[in-house]
Formats: structure tokens, sequence, C-alpha cells
């Protein structure tokens, strides 16, 4: 009798145990039902404007600013024929890439090297120095262009890609982020255990933080890389040679006397967003695959 | 050891020299040379005039400045708040294992941020259109209204337009820098988590939240910094009802490269200047940036 | 401490750099002062040298092009740096006297605040009165500096006008003959009328304007300028202007459509207004695939004659090639390239004379037979000729600013006036305002 209702009892508490997972997988997979509905819902309203973008690339100039393009067009070649008539695009895409590889590669490696620097020393100057770095960043932009045309000229560096490409190294925002980064990525034990082996400090950096902040560095890979490819007032600037510019110039320049051609600028666009992607998609496997259990372990 | 600890601290330095070598060559000149303008009269082709602080005296008396700080205000708070949630929320959940096609995602929602201004301003320009906008036809056939609404005739209207573009394009950018931060999280803690018998929900407040508190203090404080010099989205937009979209920034470009008031241009940059900065410093104060840092080192 | 010392060092030579780089920017003015060119006297062949042109619009290679087939030892180098932007361009070079090309390209928007600097060549030394002697008044006024010398040139002329549907005008105004229409238009007032009339007989369907806008682009050049001796005017003709704006938008006479958005567009190519007030340029909406547009369209005139745009051409002071700028200048002034462009790219020209020559025989695809060429030059002579001035055309887009933002919200015209006022007042606080 006893035994009984234990196993009763017993029983009757799996059972429910056993209906309680079930309830709670019912619940997750209807709660994963609704996550994937809001994931597809966002992913359309994003794509919808980018794809309509790459559309309109298909299109006559007379369709283009009065309707929202969704099926492709039969203009593309001839749009086409007009951007490389008027510039020599692919020579942009080649100085794009030149100026743009270059100043991200400087922008991470610099970033990463002063966010570390400001995330584990404690030298003297630590807030004064990283608090001046924050004020630096809030100085509208805008006028420094022409003070900075003064001195590039001074230093004899127009109409060289110079000016574009080294001051990437003193990126505020990407100092900031990777410091941000660092404070929380990078366990000071560990370094005190590269410093125990015997490495120097820039060792250690290389070695230890550096693998640690690798997802962070390619997503600020992916920021630098975008804003770099995309930046039109500083080369325009800067350089004098219509062959020299980038591709945002060079598209902009795609106009008539009274108005844009359209077509063709939207083709030079379509281009210029192809190597975006690609860098996307190279940067974003890095975020993903999970570096951090990896370097721990070692 | 502790000796050696102290004498390792003024390595700091090498590794920040070269930041503050860089700035010193190429970013110093330009931004003092805008600070020397701001006390001048300048229309951008004679010589500077000095005119001491005669600049910022009619800052202080631009009425219209004071409706940009305003309008700017609007248009940042109305766009911050749902953009970080969303950014958040989009992390977290893109974050979890059972998400298969992450990459894709990632890249999708980061989109939004690589439409080109051009692009932008003829998309919203049709959608917003006064008689034949694709906004109108759907509230209207949904019943909502009679009558178009004239988007661009309401101050506040227009604000929230702006608000929102900038919502959408700036919330792939801030997921993907939550999501970097949560990359950066010990697996193994989590794992711990589990074998404690946490549920997501009780991780996500006591793991992840705490450990990604240097990634929302950046992101806080860039989104003042950022924010406060919101230009694009309303330059494309226009001045909008009642300057009611017109940005600090736009006030300066506006000054500067429309006017030829560079030596006003400057003043209303300084003037932009100290708003961020004691905007920077109360957001600051509000996370107490300060005594986290103690607490950690 | 060493290290920061070098940071001084290298701070304050920098500080000093810069600021000096900003004073002293006087040099070289006037090389070639008071001496006439005497190009008639040359050949083509006799040019030789390398000619460098600024530009924000790709279209000058091809005016470069046919420069280079006439004058065949001549080299055109092209610069083409676009967007708004090109006005920053063009000052950090001309302040920085680098690289300053021999000739560059204004528009009409900014020209204003460019060409009465000392580093704008005074054309009339050179001989460029003649050249602009036959142009049509406003063209020739706006390239005048303010000591009534000749500063800067186009090749060009903008006139606007009305272009109708002509299926939608036989339907609704019972006529698609030119001169008819234009005589139906030819007030603002007949126009109210008019477009009431089309709004009842197509029971709201088709409307006769696009937007009100157009009444404010159509005449506001006609007015007194804004600032006269430090002062703010406020011509009394402008209240006209908003009372016409009103009644049309309380009558239905427009579609709200606002000017070149996408609605206005489609209403262009498909119809549902019958006029539009456009520039001679505006060509490029409108959709010709297959030649579906061919005829569809016929030019009336507006009440008052008006342009939109241009592009004016300067000579750096400081340029060591004067001669075979003049050359292009004179070059792109003469009948002979006008004539080409007018054919090729359907700009119409700065000159009476290619007016003149072609009036009987122009005729362009979108317009069939019509003789357009005759209402735009009764039009463009109707332009009054101001000098380009440094803000009256954007002081003149606060008053439309304030007048739409007044209509829009149901005030009236002393409430816009108030609103323009403050918004001068905050934008040119050195106007003096009553």
């Amino acid at each position: 009798m006893r035994n009984n209702s234990i196993s009763a009892m017993a029983s009757r508490s799996e059972e429910q145990h056993d209906s309680e997972i079930r309830r709670n997988q019912r619940k997750s997979f209807l709660a994963k039902i609704i996550i994937w509905i809001l994931l597809i819902l966002a992913a359309g309203i994003c794509l919808l404007p980018f794809y309509s973008m790459m559309i309109t690339a298909t299109h006559a100039n007379a369709d283009i600013t009065r309707k929202l393009l969704l099926t492709p067009g039969s203009h593309l070649i001839d749009n086409y024929q007009r951007l490389v008539d008027v510039v020599p695009i692919w020579r942009g895409f080649l100085n794009s890439l030149i100026i743009t590889v270059s100043a991200t590669a400087i922008g991470l490696y610099f970033s990463a090297l002063s966010g570390y620097g400001f995330s584990k020393f404690n030298f003297k100057w630590n807030g004064p120095l990283f608090a001046f770095v924050l004020a630096t960043m809030m100085i509208p932009g805008q006028l420094g262009i022409i003070g900075f045309f003064k001195l590039m000229n001074m230093f004899g560096l127009i109409n060289t890609y110079w000016p574009l490409i080294v001051p990437a190294a003193n990126n505020a925002f990407g100092l900031f982020f990777l410091k941000q980064v660092a404070d929380s990525a990078v366990p000071k034990e560990l370094l005190e255990s590269g410093r125990i082996d015997g490495c120097n400090e820039l060792q250690i950096f290389h070695r230890i933080a550096l693998p640690l902040m690798t997802p962070a560095i390619a997503t600020l890979g992916i920021f630098l890389f975008i804003g770099k490819w995309n930046e039109f007032l500083q080369p325009m600037i800067i350089l004098f040679d219509n062959s020299l510019q980038p591709l945002p110039v060079m598209i902009a320049s795609v106009r008539n006397q009274f108005s844009v051609d359209y077509g063709a600028q939207y083709v030079g666009i379509a281009i210029s967003v192809v190597p975006i992607i690609i860098v996307f998609a190279l940067a974003s496997k890095k975020i993903i695959g999970n570096v951090m259990a990896g370097a721990l372990k070692q | 050891m502790f000796a050696g600890k102290i004498d390792k601290s003024r390595y700091g330095y090498l590794f920040i020299a070269p930041f503050f070598l860089v700035f010193f060559i190429f970013d110093l000149g330009p931004i003092l040379y805008s600070f020397y303008l701001s006390f001048t009269d300048w229309s951008g082709f004679d010589t500077p005039s000095f005119v001491g602080l005669a600049n910022y005296e009619r800052l202080l008396q631009d009425t219209l400045f004071f409706k940009s700080i305003y309008n700017t205000l609007v248009i940042w708070i109305l766009s911050i708040i749902p953009q970080l949630t969303i950014a958040l929320t989009l992390a977290l959940i893109l974050h979890e294992k059972f998400i298969r096609g992450k990459h894709l995602f990632h890249a999708i929602f980061y989109f939004p941020n690589m439409v080109t201004p051009v692009t932008m301003g003829v998309l919203f320009a049709l959608i917003f259109d006064w008689q034949n906008g694709s906004a109108n036809k759907i509230i209207m056939a949904l019943g909502i209204v009679d009558d178009p609404v004239n988007w661009f005739n309401s101050p506040f209207l227009a604000q929230l337009i702006v608000a929102s573009i900038l919502m959408w394009q700036w919330f792939g950018f801030n997921m993907l820098v939550f999501l970097a931060g949560l990359q950066s999280i010990p697996e193994d803690l989590y794992e711990a988590a589990e074998i404690d018998g946490a549920n997501k929900f009780q991780t996500a407040i006591k793991i992840t939240l705490p450990l990604l508190r240097p990634v929302l203090i950046f992101t806080m404080i860039t989104s003042v910094i950022g924010g406060m010099q919101i230009f694009d989205q309303p330059l494309m937009i226009g001045k909008g009802p009642e300057n009611s979209t017109l940005t600090m920034v736009m006030h300066l470009y506006e000054a500067a490269f429309v006017r030829y008031e560079y030596g006003y241009g400057a003043a209303i940059a300084y003037g932009i200047f100290v708003l961020i900065a004691v905007a920077t410093a109360f957001s600051m104060w509000m996370t107490k940036i300060r005594e986290k840092k103690e607490g950690v080192s | 401490m060493r290290k920061s010392f070098t940071f001084i060092m290298m701070f304050s030579v920098l500080i000093i750099g810069v600021l000096a780089g900003c004073s002293g920017d006087s040099e070289e003015a006037g090389s070639n002062n008071g001496e006439e060119m005497n190009n008639e006297n040359m050949e083509p062949e006799d040019f030789e040298g390398t000619l460098d042109i600024w530009t924000f619009f790709g279209g000058v290679e091809g005016m470069a092009e046919s420069f280079e087939e006439k004058y065949p030892n001549v080299d055109v180098n092209v610069e083409v740096f676009p967007g708004d932007q090109y006005q920053t361009k063009l000052m950090t070079a001309i302040q920085s006297r680098t690289d300053v090309p021999d000739i560059f390209d204004l528009e009409r928007s900014y020209m204003g605040k460019f060409i009465n600097q000392e580093f704008v060549a005074n054309l009339s030394d050179m001989g460029a009165d003649e050249l602009v002697e036959g142009q049509v008044e406003y063209v020739k006024e706006l390239g005048t500096g303010e000591n009534g010398d000749v500063r800067a040139i186009s090749d060009h002329s903008s006139p606007g006008a009305f272009w109708y549907h002509r299926d939608l005008a036989k339907e609704y105004l019972g006529t698609d003959d030119p001169q008819e229409i234009s005589e139906m238009v030819s007030s603002w007032d007949k126009i109210i009328e008019l477009g009431q009339k089309v709004y009842e007989e197509s029971d709201g369907e088709v409307n006769l304007l696009s937007h009100y806008g157009d009444v404010f682009n159509t005449e506001k050049q006609h007015q007194e300028q804004w600032v006269q001796d430090g002062k703010l005017v406020v011509d009394p003709a402008w209240k006209d202007i908003f009372n016409n704006m009103k009644q049309i938008r309380e009558n239905n006479v427009d579609a709200k459509l606002g000017y070149f958005s996408g609605g206005w567009g489609d209403a262009l190519n498909e119809g549902g207004v019958i006029m539009f007030a456009m520039p001679a340029w505006g060509g490029f909406m409108i959709d010709n695939e297959d030649g579906k547009a061919e005829g569809k369209y016929g030019i009336a005139k507006t009440p008052s004659g008006y342009y939109e745009g241009g592009t004016y051409r300067s000579i750096y002071e400081g340029s060591d090639n004067k001669q075979l700028a003049y050359e292009f200048v004179r070059y792109i002034s003469s009948e002979e390239w006008q004539n080409k462009n007018l054919e090729e790219t359907g700009n119409m020209p700065a000159l009476t004379s290619v007016y003149e020559e072609n009036l009987d025989s122009y005729t362009h695809e979108f317009f069939g037979e019509q003789k357009i060429l005759e209402q735009y030059y009764d039009l463009v002579q109707d332009v009054p000729a101001h000098e380009a001035g440094e803000n009256n055309n954007d002081i003149s887009t606060l008053f439309y600013d304030a007048a739409s933002s007044a209509i829009d919200g149901g005030q009236s015209y002393e409430q816009a006036i108030e609103k323009f006022k403050k918004s001068v007042a905050n934008g040119y606080p050195e106007i003096e305002i009553e």
C-alpha cells in the first residue's frame, strides 16, 4: 500500500515532469517560430530598399525618380555604357581598393594597439588622455576640411593618397570600441602569465590580446572598410587628377549640365557594393567563429 | 611582482603614442585652424579679419541655433531608444545557437547602413509623398485616414520621419557592436550557468548584461556624440516645416557652405562641441563609468 | 619627457604654419591687366599648349573635344569635381594658389559670391565686351561684375515655359495650339479661372497645374531686389504672388505635386495634370522609350518670362595661359559652338542671333512640328536682367519657404512675412529689417 502509493506518486511526478518538458519544448518551439517570423520580417524591411537600389541600375533615367522599382528593366547595358564613356570606373575601383584596404589595415592595427594600451596599462595620464581622445570626436568635422587642405598643401601631400590613408591610424571611434572590448575580453591573468613566460609587452599584445579581440576587430573592420569605401569629400578635395579619384567621386561625376544621370550612377553604385558584400562575408565568419573558446584553451 | 606591474604600466605610453603622433600631425592643425576662424569674419576668399567674440555673441542670440538644439534632441531621442532596444534584442537573438544563417542576418540587418544617401532621398520622397506616396496609400487603404497626410507639413511628423530613417539605418550597426561584445564573453561562463540550472532569461540578466557593460557604455556614449551630429539624413529631407528638421550641424553647414560665413560656421561648430561635451559628461555620470572603472581595476 | 618635448615642438611648428598659411594671400594680381588679346587676328592653328578646366559636370568634356577638333595644337584637360562640394574644392585651391585651373565653371546659384573676387580675371580687359554684346540681356548681366566689367561668360540661356500635354489640352482646353493656349494662360487670374473649370469638368480627375510653386518660380525674378542700401525691401508684388499661390491651392487648380517629385514626374509622363512650368533643359524627365513621347507636348508661354539654372565660365587671374583660356571662352561664345550645342544637346543659346537664325527651323521631337524657339525667344527676352548678387536668390528661397508653410497651414500673408523676416534676421544679421 505504502509502496504502491509511493511509486504512484513517483510515477505521477515523473509524468508531470515529462509533460512539463513537453510543454516547455512546445513553448520554446512556438517562441522560435515567432522569432523566425520577426527576423524575416525585419530582414524584408532592410532588404527591400537595398534590392531596389540594385534593380534601379537596370532602368531608364525617366523612370528612376518616379517609382519604387522592383522588377528588372532592360537598360543595364545602356547605363553601363554611359558610365564607362564618362569615367574610368574600373580605374576608380582600383583606386578605392588601394586606399580602403591600406587605410582599414592601418586603422585596425592602431586602434587595437592604442585601445589595448588604454585598457590594460594604468599609467598616470590614462584618464585625461582618454577624455581627450573622446573630445576629438565631439568637434563637428565639416569645417576641418579647409584647414586640412592647407596643412596637406604645406606638407606637399596634395594629390597623393597619404592624407587619405595615414590619418586612419588615429581613429578615436575605433580606439574607444576596442578599449571597451579589451576591458571585458582580455583577462589580466592571461597577460600576467605571458609576462611570466618572458614575453615582452608587444609580444603579449600580438600573441595573446589580438586573438582574443578578433571578433571585435572583424566588426570594426567592416565599419572602417565601408566608411572609407564610401568616403567622398576628403578624396575630392585632396586629389586633383580625376583618374586618381575613388569610386564615389567618379560615380557622382556622371551628370549632365542640369541633371544627374541616375541610371549610370546606379550602375556605379552596384559595382561599388559588390566588394563591400565580399568583405562582409569574410569578416562575418570571424565574428561568428568562436575564437574565444579556442584562445582560452591555449 | 607588484613592482614589475607598476613598471609595466608606463609601457602604455608606447602603445598609445602612434595614435597621438598621427593626431598631432594630421588632425590638430585643422582643429586649431577652425578655432582660429571662429574669432574671425571670413567669407572664404579675402583674408580673415579678427572680430573677437562677435561670432559667439551672435550665436547666443541666434534663435535658430537654439531651435536646432531642440530639433536635434527630439530627433535623437525618437530614434535612439527604439534603435538600441531593437539592436540589443536582435543581437541577443542572433547570438542564440538555434538560429541558422546568422551571417545572412548580420549582413541583411546592416544593409540599410550601406544604402547611399541619394537612394535614401529618392526612396523616402517616394514613400512619404503627399499625393502619391506609398505610406499614404497604405494607411488610406486600411481606413486609418480619409485624406492623405501631408507628412512634411507637420513639424513633429517630419521629425518622426527623420528619426525613423536614422533608426532604420543604424540599428544594424549597433547590433553588430553588441554582437562583437557578446562574442567576447567566454563560453564557459554560459556552460557553468547551464549546469546551475539557470534559464535563458536569468543568464541574460545575470551574466550577459553585466559582461556586456563596457560595450553598452561604448554604444551609449558614441550614440550621444554621433547623435548630436546628425546631418546626412536631415540634409536630404531638407529643413522641414518651420525648420523642424534643421539640426545643429545642418545649421553649421548652411552658415559656412551655403552663406559662406566660415567664421560664424566655426563658432557654431565650437558651440556644438561644448554641448556634446556636456551631454557626454552627463551620460558618463549616468552610467557611472568612473565608479565602475575603479571597481574593475 | 623627451617625447613630450618633441610633441610640443611639432605642435608649435604646426600652429605657426597653419596660421601663416592663411594670411599673405595676395600675390600676383593682374599680370596681364589692360592687355587686349587680339585673338581675332590669329588662326586656330596658331594656338598651342594645354588648358586646364574645372567643372562640376561631365558634359564639358564634349565641349573640350569640339574645341580640340578646331584647334589641333591645343590640349584641353577637363577635371570634374561633382556635387555642392565643388565650390569648396575650388575655394581651397584658390586660397592656397595650388594647381588652380585656367578656367573654372560656376553655377548660377553661387556665382555671385565668386565673380567679384580679385582672383577672377576681368574679361572686359581682354575684349570680352564684344563677345557678350549680342547675348540675351539676362545672361549677359549675370556675368557682369560690380564695376560693370565682364567676369564670367555663359554659352547658353535656360528659359522656362509651360510644357503641356497636347491630348489633355485638346480635351479640356479645346485646342492644342501653342498660340491659343499661351493666350489662355497669359495671366494668373486667367489661369485660376481656367483651372477651376478644368477641375469641375473632369470631376476632380485633372488639374491644370502641378503645384502652386509654379507661380513663385516664374515670377520670382520680376521683383525689386531684396536688399537695397543694406535694408530689406519687400516689393508689394510679393503679396500678389502669395495670393495667387493661395488661390491656386484653394480652388484646386493644382494637383499638389511637388516640383520634380515622383508624382510630378508621373503626371508629366502619364497625365492627370495639363501643364508644367519647367525649364527648357527638363526633357530628361520625359520617358521617350521607343519614341512614345514624340509630339506629345506643346510649349506655351508663362505669364512672365523666367529662367532656371545656368553655368558660367571664368578665367583665373593668376593663370599664365590667359590668351589660350580667352580663346576657349571666345569659342563657346561663338555662333558656331552655340548652334552646335543647340543641335546636339538641345541647350538654348545665349546669343540672340542664334535664336533668330533657328526661329523658323528648330524643332524637337517631343513637340512635333512646333517651332519652340518662338515661345522661348519671347520669354527669354522678358526675363529681367539682374547682377548675380550675393544673396538675392537665397533670400527669395526663404520667402518661398515662409509663404508655402503659411499657405499649407492656412495662415495669412502678414503671418508669412513675419516668419520670413525672422529667418532673414537669423541668416543675415547685417541686413536692416523694419
